[in-house]
C-alpha cells in the first residue's frame, strides 16, 4: 500500500513539475524536491492535486518539510 | 500586405479571470494603457521566403483563439476568420534585430481598440529584401509573457515546417473551468485569505505623508548588477528556496527600511499557471498575489525561508474572480496595496551570466529613466528578464520615495544579498 502511494505521489510530482523531474528521481530519494528543481509554482500545483485527490486541505503556514521528499510526504498523508 | 486567416472555431464567452484583471487595468490606465502592451520580436531562423513567414503567422492566429479575439464588457468574442494587415520594413544598414525591437516598441505606443481591432499588430523586418524578423505588439488582454514564450516555440517549429499538435486548451475553456464549482470554491478561499490579511494591515503603503515630488514625479531606477545574480543564485542553492524568494526577501527588507511599521505588504505579479491545462494555454493568466511579512530580524537566511513560505501562501491564493475581489477589498477599507514585486525571468537563474561574474559590486551601475506616462505606482520592484546579468528596478513615486532613496534601496538589496552569501 505504501509503495503504491509512493509511486502515485512520484507521478503527481513529475506531472506538477511538467516533466522536469522524473518519477524515478523522486523515488530514488537521493535529493530533496527543491534540489531536483521543483519550483514554487510546481509545488502549489502539487498541493492542488493532493488536495483534490485526497480530499484534504493542506496548511501552508505550517512546516512544509514533508514536501521535500516522497517518503515524508507518504508519512504525512497516512 | 495582408494575411487572411480562417480558424476552426468561433464564439463568445465571459472573460477569464486573467482577462478581467487586464480589462480593469486598461480602463484604469485609460490613454496610458499602452504601458500594458506587449512588444515582442520573433526572429526568422534560416533563409525563409516572405510567404513562409506569413504562413507561420497565419497558422499561429488560426491555432490560438486569443489571437483572433476582441473584447467588450460582455466578454471575449472569438472570430473564425479575418484579415490582418502586415507592414514591411527594410532594415537597411542597421542590425535587423535592433530594427525589429524598435519597430515593436513603436507599435506598442498606440493603444489598442479592444472591441474593434485584432489583438496583435505585426511588421516583417527585411534585410536585403529577405525576412529577418517579425516585430509584433500584442494587447496584454490576449497574452502574457509566458504565452509569448509558447508562441516563440511554435514559431520556430512552424518555420522548420513541423506539424504541431492541436491546441488543447483555449481561453474560452478556461472561462468555463473558472465558472465550475471547484474553481469558484478556490476563488472564495483566495478572497477569504486576502480578507484575513487585510484585517491586520494599514490602508496606506507608507506611514509617512507624501512630500514635494520631483520632476518627473514617477521614475524607474534600474540597477544592473552581476553580483546580485551571483549572490541570489548561491543563496538559493544553499537555502533551497527559489532565487525569486531570496530577492523578494531583500526587497521586502528594503521596503521595511523606509517605513516604521511592523508589517510589510506587497502584491506579487504571479503567472498563475499552476494548472496543467493552463500551463500550455496561449492567453493571459497572471493575477496578483498578496504577500504579508512581519518585519525581518537579523537572521536573513531565516527571513528568506519565511518569505518563501509566505510567497507560497500568496501564490496559492492568487486564483480568484477579480470582480468579487474588488467588492471585498472595497468593503475591507480600500487598501491601496500599491507596492508590487514582479520577477520577469522566464526560468530560474541567469543562464547567460558570464562565467567570471562574482560578488564584486565594481561592475554594478544604476541609472534612472522616466516611468511611462500614466504609471502611478508608489513602489514597484521588477527583476528583469535579462539572463546575462542581475537586473533589478524600482518604479517609484518620488513624493514618497525620492530618487536618492530609491537608489539606496537598490544598493541595499544588493549589499544584503552579497553579505549573506
Amino acid at each position: 500500500m505504501t509503495e503504491e502511494l509512493r509511486v502515485r505521489l512520484a507521478d503527481m510530482i513529475a506531472a506538477a513539475s511538467n516533466g522536469t523531474i522524473s518519477p524515478d528521481e523522486v523515488l530514488s530519494g537521493r535529493h530533496t524536491l527543491s534540489a531536483l528543481g521543483l519550483t514554487s509554482l510546481a509545488r502549489i500545483s502539487l498541493i492542488d492535486t493532493i488536495e483534490d485527490v485526497f480530499g484534504l486541505e493542506i496548511d501552508l503556514s505550517g512546516d512544509l518539510s514533508s514536501f521535500e521528499d516522497v517518503d515524508t510526504l507518504v508519512a504525512a498523508l497516512k | 500586405m495582408k494575411i487572411e486567416f480562417v480558424g476552426a472555431t468561433e464564439g463568445e464567452a465571459p472573460m477569464t479571470w486573467g482577462q478581467r484583471l487586464m480589462w480593469r487595468a486598461v480602463h484604469l490606465m485609460g490613454a496610458s494603457q499602452n504601458y500594458l502592451n506587449c512588444p515582442f520580436v520573433f526572429p526568422v531562423y534560416g533563409r525563409r521566403e516572405l510567404s513562409t513567414v506569413l504562413d507561420a503567422l497565419r497558422v499561429l492566429i488560426e491555432r490560438h483563439e486569443t489571437l483572433r479575439t476582441t473584447f467588450s464588457d460582455a466578454g471575449q468574442r472569438v472570430s473564425r476568420e479575418g484579415v490582418l494587415e502586415i507592414e514591411l520594413v527594410e532594415a537597411g544598414a542597421e542590425r535587423g534585430l535592433r530594427v525589429a525591437e524598435r519597430v515593436a516598441g513603436e507599435m506598442a505606443h498606440t493603444v489598442f481598440d479592444h472591441g474593434a481591432e485584432w489583438p496583435l499588430r505585426c511588421t516583417v523586418v527585411l534585410k536585403d529584401g529577405r525576412p529577418f524578423a517579425l516585430a509584433c505588439v500584442f494587447t496584454h488582454l490576449a497574452v502574457d509573457y509566458h504565452a509569448l514564450a509558447l508562441l516563440a516555440e511554435e514559431w520556430k517549429a512552424l518555420l522548420r515546417g513541423a506539424e504541431l499538435p492541436p491546441v488543447a486548451w483555449q481561453p474560452r475553456d478556461q472561462a468555463g473551468l473558472e465558472s465550475s464549482d471547484a474553481w469558484q470554491a478556490r476563488s472564495t478561499r483566495s478572497i477569504a485569505y486576502w480578507r484575513d490579511v487585510l484585517r491586520d494591515v494599514p490602508v496606506e503603503v507608507f506611514d509617512h505623508p507624501p512630500g514635494e515630488p520631483e520632476d518627473p514625479r514617477f521614475i524607474e531606477v534600474i540597477m544592473d548588477s552581476p553580483a546580485l545574480a551571483v549572490a541570489a543564485t548561491r543563496l538559493s542553492n544553499r537555502l533551497t528556496v527559489s532565487s525569486t524568494s531570496v530577492i523578494l526577501a531583500a526587497c521586502a527588507e528594503a521596503l521595511a527600511g523606509v517605513n516604521t511599521r511592523s508589517r510589510v505588504v506587497m502584491q506579487l505579479v504571479h503567472n498563475n499557471r499552476r494548472d496543467a491545462r493552463t500551463r500550455e494555454m496561449v492567453g493571459t493568466v497572471g493575477q496578483d498575489a498578496l504577500l504579508v511579512l512581519d518585519r525581518p530580524g537579523p537572521d536573513f537566511a531565516e527571513f528568506c525561508r519565511t518569505t518563501h513560505r509566505a510567497a507560497l501562501q500568496a501564490y496559492r491564493n492568487a486564483h480568484y474572480d477579480p470582480a468579487a475581489m474588488t467588492v471585498m477589498r472595497e468593503k475591507a477599507g480600500g487598501h491601496d496595496l500599491d507596492a508590487f514585486f514582479n520577477d520577469r525571468r522566464a526560468s530560474p537563474g541567469w543562464p547567460a551570466l558570464p562565467a567570471d561574474a562574482d560578488l564584486s559590486v565594481a561592475k554594478t551601475r544604476t541609472y534612472t529613466e522616466n516611468a511611462w506616462p500614466g504609471v502611478r505606482f508608489k513602489v514597484f520592484f521588477t527583476v528583469g528578464a535579462d539572463a546575462g546579468t542581475g537586473l533589478l528596478s524600482i518604479i517609484a513615486d518620488t513624493a514618497y520615495l525620492p530618487r536618492a532613496t530609491v537608489e539606496s534601496m537598490l544598493r541595499g538589496v544588493e549589499a544584503r544579498l552579497v553579505a549573506a552569501v
